[in-house]
């Protein structure tokens, strides 16, 4: 009876309602610093939980932050 | 009119307290064409994520300003054309959108 075993998937906590944050700023660094992965990659969908929306809102956070060198590019450096 | 917010990378061998006059400077392009400065922030020295001309940190400010389009694109070019200027960034603020609507 493999099928009905089939997990229910964990819903995941959404970690910008918990923060309580409406306006996603390219420099809330320390906001930023969450979605993106020590190697300085930003991270999934799937991962971070956040809605379509909201994912698009801070890879663009993230992308501008690089360019003023908020955060760092991934690859490049100290991993 | 436009709200606009402009941030600034100024080369760090520059002495701080002369950044705020310089950078009064270069706004007088906004007050001249009729728009208006809300706030100047100088963060100060930071570290920079990766070098920037061989530089490793960095005087940040964060204006925010309204201008036209012309003018603000004008007040990048400047910006552009100095040295001390590392780096600049124009953006239009996600809340003054929402305002603006």
């Amino acid at each position: 009876m493999a099928k009905a075993e089939l997990r229910k998937p964990k819903p995941k906590s959404n970690p910008l309602k918990a923060a309580d944050i409406t306006v996603i700023d390219y420099k809330d660094v320390a906001l930023l610093r969450k979605f993106i992965s020590d190697r300085g990659k930003i991270r999934a969908r799937r991962v971070t939980g956040v809605s379509v929306q909201e994912q698009r809102k801070i890879a663009q956070a993230i992308k501008n932050a690089r360019e003023v060198a908020l955060l760092p590019y991934s690859g490049a450096g100290r991993g | 009119m436009r709200a606009y917010e402009l941030m600034v990378l100024i080369d760090p061998e520059v002495d701080e307290r002369t950044v705020e006059p310089t950078l009064g400077k270069f706004l007088d392009v906004v007050l001249n064409d009729g728009g208006t400065i809300e706030k100047v922030d100088i963060w100060g020295r930071r570290r920079l994520a990766y070098d920037i001309q061989k530089k490793n940190e960095a005087i940040y400010a964060v204006v925010n300003f309204t201008a036209t389009p012309a003018t603000s694109a004008e007040l990048d070019r400047q910006l552009g054309l100095n040295e001390t200027i590392m780096r600049t960034k124009i953006t239009r603020p996600e809340e003054a959108k929402v305002e603006a609507e």
